[in-house]
C-alpha cells in the first residue's frame, strides 16, 4: 500500500551516523585496539603466475615475537571458497595466480617482528607463463589458470570460466536486412574502488573456541559463512560485527573475507586478538577491481532510426579468480543492448581468466560496462540516420507494456522519457548541439555536449531470492531499537530504515537507534549488494514496524475506549474520538500494562522471478530504475585534455525516501562515473599493477567535478516502500558514455576505449608505462632483498 | 622499542608528553600512541588528506610529519575543534548538508576547511574547491561538502560580528 502523507520519510532528515563521523568518534575496524592485540604481515607473491614447489614456515616461528604463521594448510579444504565458482583460496594453494596473492601470514607482537617472520619463510616458486590479456587467455596453447573445470573446458578454452547469455529471437537476419547497420567494438578499463578506508579487520578469540570478527565488510553473514567453513566451525562459533565501513562500492567482499578468515585463524591459534590493516598500496595491489571489458556491438536500424535488432558479445577480464564476475557478467548480459525495444536481441558475455589481479563487484556490476558501450553505439547509429541523439533515444526507449531487450514485458511506470526531456530542456541541449560545431572551427578549445541513458534492473533479480529481515523493539525507556540484516557501509541505509520505522510507528527518529549489523543480533538477510537495501531492507523494516504500530493502535483504542479504526495519528500523538491527543509514551506504557509484547520481526521478499540461465530466457528483474545524463565538455585540441564543464542528471528512482541521502548518492555516483570516463584506469603491465597509490591512480577531486544539476523523477514503484526504488549503483552509469559522446561532438573523434585520457583524445591510443613490477615488488616487501623467495623457471 | 624520544606538545589545547620512535609519523603517534583515532590514514603518502591536522596554524598531512617534529608545537585534530558538549559550525553544517557518507574522509575535510576559514573567513566557491583539492572523497562528489563549508563560513562570520 502506498502512503500519501508522511511525517519523516521524504522530508529533510539528519543521517543517524552523522555526529560521530563529524567529530571523529566513529570507530572503523582499523581504529580498534584491544589489550594483547597482535599485528600481521603477509608473504605475497612477487610474480603473476607460478607453482608453489616449497613452502616452509618453520624458521619464521623461531623469530622472537612471532606467535603464529598460517598457510593454506591451516584451513579446511585448503581454504577453498567462492560463489558461484569455488576457485579461490583464503591463502594461495599449490599455485599463485596474481601479483600480491597471499601465501602466508605471520602474527607477531609488533610490526618489526612480523616483518622478520615473513623474511624467514622459505618459498620456492616455479614460474609459469603469464596470461597478460584476454586474447592470450583464449589461445589454444594458453596455460590453464583455474583449478576447476570450467564451462570453456568442454570447448577447448579452459580459461573461459563461463558465458552468460540472452536469447530473444534471432537478430542475425534482421540486422543483415537492415538498411542501417553498426558493428563496433568498445573497451572499458579496470577500475579501482578507491574507498578512502583501506581494508581492516580485527579478530578476537573467546575462551570457548569461538571467535569475534570486527570487519569492514559489506555482508557480514557471507563473511561468517565463509569463515566458519574454512575454519571448520559451526556458524554459531563465528560472530561477525560490521564496524563503521569507510566506503565499499562493491569492493569489500571476497578480499575482506580472506582477511577475516586469516585473522580469525591466527586469533584461535594464538589465543590473542589479531588485527590486520592494509596500507593503500597493499589495498590496491591485493584487492579486486572492476573487470576490464571488450564489447562488440552489432545493431540494425531502419532508415528513420528505429532499432530493429542487436547482437552483442562481451569479454570480461575476470583475472585470476572468478569471484563475482560470474554474476557481473549476468547483469551485463541483461543490459547489453540498453533501454530500448528490439525485435530480436542476443547477448553473450564471456568471463575470462588472466593473471591480471582479479575482478569482482563494483558499483553498477556489469551494467556500468554495458552502458558505457551501448550508449556510444546508439550515438553512432543516430549519426548514420542524421537523428539528434536524444530524438534517437526517444524513438526507441522502452515504456510501460513494452518488451525489454531480454524479451520480458515491462509492467511498471517508466520515467525514462521524462528524464530525457528534463535533461534536454535544462541543458539547453538543442541550441548547444546546433551551435557548438559552428564555434569549434579552428578553435583551440572545442565545446561538445553528449547524452546517455540507461535502465538498471533492481535487486538480485535472477541471481537469487531477494529477501531481508528486520527486528524492532521498544525498550524500557521507550526508545526504539532496530536491526537489519542488510548493512550500511556509508550509503545511508540506516537512516532510511530509521525514517521508515519512524513514519510507520509514529515515533520521532531521535528515539530510534539502528544497531550496526552483528550476526548475533541481526537476522541473516543475504548479501548487502545490488542497491537493494532501501527497497528490500526498507520493506522488512516497514513490516516489523507495522506489527508494533498495530499493537499501539489497539492500546490507544483501549485507552480511549473506542474502536481501533477511530484512532488517528498526528506525528507522535494518538487522537481518539474526543480529539484529546495522547502522547507516544502514554500509549506505549499502556500497551505494556496490557501485556503486549512490543518487539517484532519483519521479513520481506521480492516476488520470485525465473530466469533460465541455460536458455537465456525469462524475467531477469521485478523492475528497473531509469535515468539520463548529459555532460558538456571543453576539449583542448593541443593537449587532448577533456574538462567536464557541467552535468545534468535526471533519475527515476521511484519515491525518494531520504532526499539528502539520495542526492549524495547521486553526486557521488556521477563523480565515480566522471573518473571512469576521464581518468581512472588500473594499469596492469605483465601482470603488475603500476598505479598503486593516489599519486598515480587519480580519482576526481573537488576541482574536477563540475556543477551538477540534478532531479529525481518519482515514477512510483508498486513494490517499494512508499513507492521507492534504488539509487546507489545507477547514479554512475550514464556519465562515461555521455563524456565520450560529448568528446565526439567537440572533436569529431570517436574514442571507443575508456578512459578519455589526453593521449587517447590526442593520439587515439593510450601510452602505457612499461612497468615490470618494480612498484609492486617494492610495496610487497621485496625491495631490500630480505625475502627468502626463490623463483625458478619451469623445467 | 629502543631509542624512543620524549616529545612535549600541545594537542587540542592540552599539554601532553609522549614517547615516540624517531621514524614514527605524527599520524602514527596520534593514532597509536595517543589513541586519537579521529585522524585517519587513507594513503600514507600525502595524497588524500584524511590525516590532515593543524600544526602551529598550518595545515599538514600528519603522515608526512614526524612525531618528533611536534616538539613544542600546537596541534589541532578533529577531536579538538568542537566546544564542550557541542559542535563546531563546520561539523554542524556537514550534518545539515549531509556532506558526509562513509565518513572516513570527513575529519580531514573538516580540519582542512577549518584551516581555510582561519586564514580566509570569506572564501569563494572556487577558493573552497581549490583548497579542498588535497582531500579525496569517494562518496559524496564534493558538492555538499563545498556547500557546507560556504555555509559554515557565513555562520562563523555572523558569530564573529556579534
Amino acid at each position: 500500500m502506498l502512503r500519501h502523507t508522511t511525517n519523516w520519510v521524504t522530508k529533510p532528515a539528519n543521517r543517524v551516523d552523522g555526529p560521530d563521523k563529524a567529530n571523529g568518534a566513529a570507530k572503523y575496524a582499523g581504529d580498534y585496539r584491544v589489550p594483547g592485540q597482535l599485528v600481521t604481515r603477509a608473504l605475497r607473491s612477487p610474480i603473476p603466475h607460478a607453482r608453489i614447489t616449497r613452502l616452509d614456515t618453520s624458521a619464521a616461528l623461531k623469530v622472537p615475537g612471532v606467535l603464529a604463521v598460517i598457510t593454506s594448510d591451516d584451513f579446511v579444504d585448503h581454504g577453498r571458497f567462492g560463489f558461484p565458482v569455488a576457485d579461490n583460496f583464503i591463502l594461495a594453494y599449490q599455485k599463485v595466480r596474481y601479483v600480491g596473492e597471499g601465501v602466508a601470514i605471520v602474527a607477531a607482537v609488533d610490526a618489526d617482528a612480523a616483518e622478520a617472520g615473513v623474511n624467514a619463510i622459505e618459498l620456492d616458486l616455479e614460474q609459469l607463463p603469464v596470461i597478460e590479456d584476454m586474447e592470450q587467455a583464449l589461445r589454444p596453447d594458453a596455460p590453464v589458470i583455474p583449478d576447476v573445470v570450467t564451462e570453456g573446458s568442454k570447448k577447448g578454452q579452459p580459461n573461459v570460466c563461463l558465458t552468460q547469455i540472452v536469447r530473444n529471437g534471432d537478430p542475425e537476419p534482421i540486422i543483415a536486412a537492415s538498411p542501417v547497420q553498426l558493428d563496433q567494438t568498445y573497451a572499458t578499463p579496470f577500475q579501482e574502488h578507491a574507498y578512502l578506508e583501506p581494508e581492516a579487520v580485527l579478530s578476537i578469540p573467546n575462551p570457548d573456541g569461538s571467535v569475534i570478527i570486527y570487519a569492514c565488510d559489506q555482508s557480514p553473514f557471507n563473511n561468517r559463512g565463509i569463515a566458519a567453513a574454512v575454519l571448520g566451525l559451526p556458524e554459531d562459533k563465528v560472530r561477525v560485527i560490521q564496524a563503521i565501513v569507510g566506503g565499499s562500492f562493491g569492493g569489500k567482499d571476497e578480499g575482506v573475507y580472506q582477511m577475516s578468515a586469516q585473522t580469525a585463524k591466527l586469533a584461535l591459534l594464538t589465543n590473542r586478538p589479531v588485527g590486520m590493516v592494509f596500507s593503500r598500496e597493499e589495498s590496491i595491489i591485493v584487492s579486486y577491481k572492476r573487470d576490464a571489458s571488450k564489447i562488440r556491438v552489432r545493431l540494425g536500424a531502419d532508415k528513420d532510426g528505429k532499432l530493429q535488432a542487436a547482437k552483442v558479445e562481451a569479454w570480461l577480464d575476470g583475472g585470476a579468480y572468478s569471484a563475482e564476475t560470474v554474476l557481473t557478467a549476468w547483469r551485463a548480459a541483461m543490459h547489453l543492448a540498453g533501454a530500448y525495444t528490439y525485435q530480436a536481441v542476443t547477448g553473450d558475455v564471456h568471463v575470462l581468466y588472466t593473471n591480471n589481479n582479479y575482478s569482482s563487484a563494483f558499483r553498477g556490476f556489469g551494467n556500468t560496462e554495458a552502458v558505457a558501450c551501448i550508449e556510444q553505439a546508439i550515438d553512432e547509429v543516430a549519426e548514420q540516420v542524421a537523428l539528434d541523439p536524444i530524438d534517437m533515444r526517444l524513438k526507441n526507449i522502452i515504456g510501460k507494456g513494452d518488451r525489454t531487450m531480454t524479451g520480458a514485458t515491462l509492467n511498471q511506470e517508466v520515467g525514462l522519457r521524462a528524464c530525457l526531456e528534463w535533461v534536454r530542456q535544462k541543458s539547453d541541449w538543442d541550441r548547444k548541439r546546433r551551435e557548438f560545431p559552428a564555434q569549434n572551427k579552428n578553435a583551440r578549445y572545442r565545446k561538445g555536449i553528449g547524452v546517455a541513458c540507461y535502465f538498471h534492473g533492481m535487486g538480485l533479480g535472477g541471481e537469487g531470492v531477494d529477501f531481508a529481515n528486520a527486528t524492532i523493539a521498544i525498550e524500557r525507556d521507550n526508545s526504539v531499537t532496530l536491526t537489519n540484516g542488510l548493512t550500511d557501509y556509508g550509503t545511508g541505509a540506516r537512516t532510511v530504515f530509521t525514517l521508515i520505522a519512524a513514519d510507520v510507528l509514529g515515533a520521532r527518529p531521535e528515539r530510534i537507534k539502528v544497531l550496526l549489523t552483528d550476526t548475533e543480533t541481526a537476522i541473516n538477510s543475504g548479501p548487502t549488494v545490488a542497491s537493494r537495501a532501501s527497497v528490500v531492507g526498507g520493506n522488512a523494516t516497514r513490516v516489523a514496524a507495522e506489527k508494533i504500530a498495530q499493537l499501539l493502535t489497539f492500546a490507544a483504542a483501549n485507552l480511549f475506549k473506542c474502536a481501533p479504526a477511530q484512532v488517528l495519528r498526528d506525528k507522535e500523538a494518538f487522537i481518539g474520538p474526543d480529539e484529546e491527543p495522547v502522547d507516544f509514551d502514554t500509549v506505549v506504557n499502556h500497551a505494556r500494562q496490557l501485556g503486549y509484547v512490543l518487539s517484532a520481526h519483519g521479513r520481506w521478499q521480492l516476488p520470485v522471478i525465473h530466469w533460465d540461465f541455460e536458455k537465456g530466457t525469462g524475467t531477469p528483474y521485478v523492475g528497473y530504475t531509469f535515468g539520463a545524463q548529459i555532460v558538456e565538455v571543453t576539449v583542448h585540441t593541443g593537449t587532448g585534455r577533456v574538462q567536464a564543464d557541467r552535468i545534468w542528471a535526471a533519475h527515476d528512482i521511484g519515491k525518494v525516501l531520504f532526499p539528502e541521502g539520495a542526492y549524495g548518492q547521486l553526486y557521488g555516483g556521477i563523480t565515480q562515473g566522471l573518473g571512469y570516463g576521464l581518468m581512472e584506469e588500473v594499469e596492469i603491465n605483465h601482470g603488475y599493477i603500476h598505479n598503486v597509490n593516489f599519486d598515480d591512480y587519480i580519482i576526481p577531486t573537488a576541482m574536477d567535478v563540475p556543477p551538477i544539476e540534478a532531479t529525481f523523477v518519482e515514477a512510483p514503484f508498486h513494490l517499494g516502500p512508499y513507492g521507492a526504488k534504488n539509487v546507489a549503483e545507477p547514479s554512475m552509469l550514464g556519465v562515461a558514455p555521455a563524456l565520450a559522446n560529448a568528446v565526439y561532438h567537440a572533436t569529431g573523434k570517436r574514442i571507443r576505449e575508456l578512459p578519455l585520457t589526453p593521449e587517447r583524445v590526442l593520439l587515439g591510443h593510450a601510452l602505457h608505462n612499461d612497468d615490470h613490477g618494480d612498484n609492486s615488488r617494492l610495496w610487497l616487501g621485496y625491495a631490500d632483498g630480505l625475502r627468502k623467495v626463490r623463483i625458478t623457471q619451469a623445467a | 622499542m629502543a631509542n624512543k624520544t620524549a616529545v612535549q606538545a600541545t594537542i587540542n589545547g592540552e599539554d601532553v608528553e609522549f614517547l615516540c620512535e624517531p621514524h614514527q609519523s605524527l599520524l602514527e603517534v596520534l593514532r597509536d600512541v595517543l589513541r586519537l583515532t579521529g585522524t585517519k590514514e587513507g594513503c600514507n603518502n600525502g595524497n588524500c588528506g584524511a590525516c590532515n591536522v593543524i600544526l602551529d596554524g598550518v595545515l599538514v598531512n600528519s603522515c608526512l610529519v614526524l612525531g618528533v617534529e611536534a616538539q613544542g608545537k600546537r596541534i589541532t585534530t578533529i577531536e579538538g575543534i568542537a566546544p564542550p558538549h557541542g559542535l563546531h559550525p563546520l561539523q554542524q553544517k556537514f550534518l545539515e548538508h549531509a556532506a558526509l557518507q562513509c565518513g572516513i574522509c570527513t575529519p580531514g575535510f573538516i580540519i582542512s576547511a577549518k584551516a581555510l576559514l582561519d586564514h580566509k573567513p570569506h572564501p569563494s566557491e572556487h577558493e573552497v574547491r581549490h583548497w579542498l583539492a588535497g582531500n579525496l572523497c569517494r562518496c559524496t562528489g564534493y558538492d555538499k561538502i563545498v556547500r557546507a563549508v560556504l555555509d559554515a563560513a557565513d555562520v562563523m562570520a555572523v558569530e564573529v560580528s556579534k
